[in-house]
């Protein structure tokens, strides 16, 4: 383990930016996670891979990166806690500038490599089947795809936001992935494992790592493909599926009632067949707020 | 009576709602003024503003020439706790500009409120200070908009700043309307004597300087405002600290520094060590000063005015 970059802090020890590195040569990946603090699905997959790649070291170099926000991982919060700041918003960085500006500028620095990955767990009040999004087309979307992901989701100008790292690489000439499983705040170790083989795919895919299991896509979908279902009204959401359930017409997704009594005042059921991709963890729900999302398969 | 209106209902989780209001004073075909606070709701100085303006408009209502709409706290829920985003969803309303009528709460209040302030003769924006600082009082205005900067120099504060926007310009909610004028001073989520006095008593003499309030209604003297100096980008400078600990401020706002003379310096507060000692880029005042001490390397700490 190196430290690349450190910074002064008030209080505590000084922040300290990690890598762990194996191999040597080209080509080159590196891996990042726990951007937000408490994304822990994406830490514990960056921990699984680099566990197997010191039994078998790739050919080529792997830069991983398995906790960027030390402080926010610490208190259990998402931004970098001293000023409230997303560190996914401050690049391409700055390092005259802010604190976050400074680990941002550091982080682009220390992932000089041919790609890079993003890994992220979904807010905290979702749970998202284990999914990576790339662009409608090019050579992202080819290494998206050799994640053999459950999820793929080409998104119409994905990413292309340079205060987010992964357009900030995008800027800087290099491939680009985010990828995305779970829910914040909790640690799920199966949504782990997956994004975990994900990532180890991709390195198979660069002739990096031998093969292990068969892709696990069971779809591969543009925002047309998605059926997205909405809270009619506030409430409290029931649901009545997990995320990576199939599901066929008329299938119960969950229900509504309200919060104080439980009486039911609404029902959500699938339009078409799909796996179910996105569900609503946290009940309490404003009326248009995301509920569940069904992916169609082919 | 002044007319209370709903610009927006919001309905919560829990079968609650809370609105966004809008109090209309309206005596008159003359111009119409939108004041809005409450933004961000860790800048009760701008509330209060609205409130002393309620205030005195309720008993002068039928004498006025025009319309002053006060909207005196977008944000209520953040409001409630003093924090500046919205909470539940932790969105930062100022960034959710121009809105979106089929979004989210926040983003459906932001899609209101702008539309709610459409076709205003004058737009100001009430804020407090920014939060860790302490700030004089202060408009803001953009560069090349002549009449904002010449009603901005009326409105009683130290400073006018012809401020070029930032990078995140373009989502907040001043920026939606041409001539906007913000309004800043006070100390982070906190009110600071005198301050909410002067940014009303600002208030009245805009809308006496419009015709929508009658100068012999100014419940002061117009000689006694203050004469604000105008201020460009250029004239500003930022300073921040190299090293991490407890930045303690030497000096005041709006005190006079030379070149090279400390504003403050950066300890170690566990053991006494002093870090950094942290000079005025240049001759001048002090505009901002940091009173929340922690920081890290590359903090902001001041703000130095040349004059
Ligand atoms: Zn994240």
């Amino acid at each position: 383990m190196t430290v690349v970059f450190s910074l002064e802090a008030p209080y505590r020890r000084a922040y300290e930016l990690h890598r762990l590195t194996f191999g040597q040569g080209g080509p080159v990946v590196a891996i990042v996670a726990g951007l937000h603090g408490n994304e822990l699905n994406s830490m514990h997959a960056v921990n699984l891979l680099a566990s197997s790649l010191q039994v078998q070291p790739p050919r080529g170099t792997v830069h991983l990166f398995p906790l960027v926000n030390t402080f926010g991982g610490d208190e259990g919060v998402k931004r970098w806690p001293f000023d409230d700041r997303d560190l996914n918003r401050a690049f391409p960085g700055d390092p005259r500038g802010t604190s976050v500006e400074r680990i941002a500028a550091a982080l682009i620095e220390h992932t000089e490599a041919d790609v890079c990955v993003d890994v992220h767990s979904g807010a905290p009040h979702v749970r998202e089947l284990p999914q990576v999004r790339a662009p409608l087309s090019g050579r992202e979307l080819d290494l998206a795809r050799a994640m053999g992901l459950p999820l793929v989701w080409r998104r119409a100008g994905e990413q292309l936001d340079g205060t987010g790292l992964v357009g900030a690489w995008r800027r800087a000439g290099r491939a680009g992935l985010h990828v995305v499983g779970g829910r914040g705040i909790t640690l799920d170790t199966e949504h782990s494992g997956t994004l975990a083989r994900g990532l180890h795919r991709l390195l198979t895919h660069l002739g990096m790592s031998p093969a292990i299991g068969p892709a696990e896509t069971v779809a591969d979908v543009t925002r047309v493909e998605i059926e997205t279902h909405r809270a009619p009204c506030g409430g409290f959401f029931v649901p009545e599926v997990r995320v990576g359930a199939r599901v066929k017409p008329g299938h119960l997704l969950g229900y509504m009632q309200i919060p104080i009594g439980g009486d039911r005042i609404g029902e959500l059921r699938a339009g078409r067949a799909g796996v179910v991709m996105t569900v609503r963890a946290w009940p309490m729900v404003h009326a248009e707020e995301l509920l569940v999302r069904v992916a169609a398969t082919p | 009576m002044p007319q209370h209106h709903p610009v927006i209902e919001v309905e919560l989780p829990s079968g609650d709602t809370v609105s966004v209001v809008r109090r209309r004073f309206s005596g008159g075909p003359g111009p119409r003024v939108a004041v809005v606070a409450g933004i961000r709701g860790d800048a009760p100085e701008g509330v209060r503003v609205a409130h002393e303006l309620i205030t005195f408009l309720s008993g002068v209502e039928d004498r006025l020439a025009g319309t002053v709409d006060v909207y005196p706290c977008a944000n209520p829920l953040a409001a409630h706790r003093g924090l500046p985003r919205w909470p539940f969803f932790d969105s930062d309303l100022n960034r959710l500009f121009p809105g979106d009528d089929d979004g989210h709460p926040p983003e459906r209040v932001a899609a209101a409120l702008n539309r709610d302030v459409q076709g205003a003769d004058q737009v100001v924006e009430v804020r407090g200070a920014r939060a860790a600082f302490s700030e004089v009082t202060q408009a803001h205005v953009r560069p090349g908009e002549a009449l904002a900067a010449e009603r901005a120099l009326r409105l009683n504060v130290t400073v006018v700043w012809e401020r070029t926007p930032g990078p995140a310009a373009s989502s907040t909610f001043a920026h939606q309307h041409p001539g906007a004028i913000v309004l800043e001073g006070g100390t982070g989520n906190r009110l600071t004597p005198g301050v909410g006095k002067d940014l009303t008593d600002g208030l009245l003499n805009l809308l006496a300087m419009m015709g929508v309030l009658g100068e012999g209604e100014l419940p002061f003297h117009w000689a006694a405002l203050a004469r604000p100096i105008l201020v460009h980008d250029e004239h500003v400078q930022r300073v921040r600290t190299e090293r991490g600990g407890l930045f303690l401020p030497a000096l005041a706002i709006w005190k006079r520094v030379e070149e090279g003379e400390e504003l403050g310096r950066v300890v170690d507060p566990t053991t006494g060590e002093v870090r950094e000692i942290v000079p005025s880029p240049m001759t001048g005042r002090i505009l901002a000063i940091r009173e929340l001490p922690v920081v890290f390397p590359g903090t902001v700490v001041a703000r130095v005015v040349c004059t």
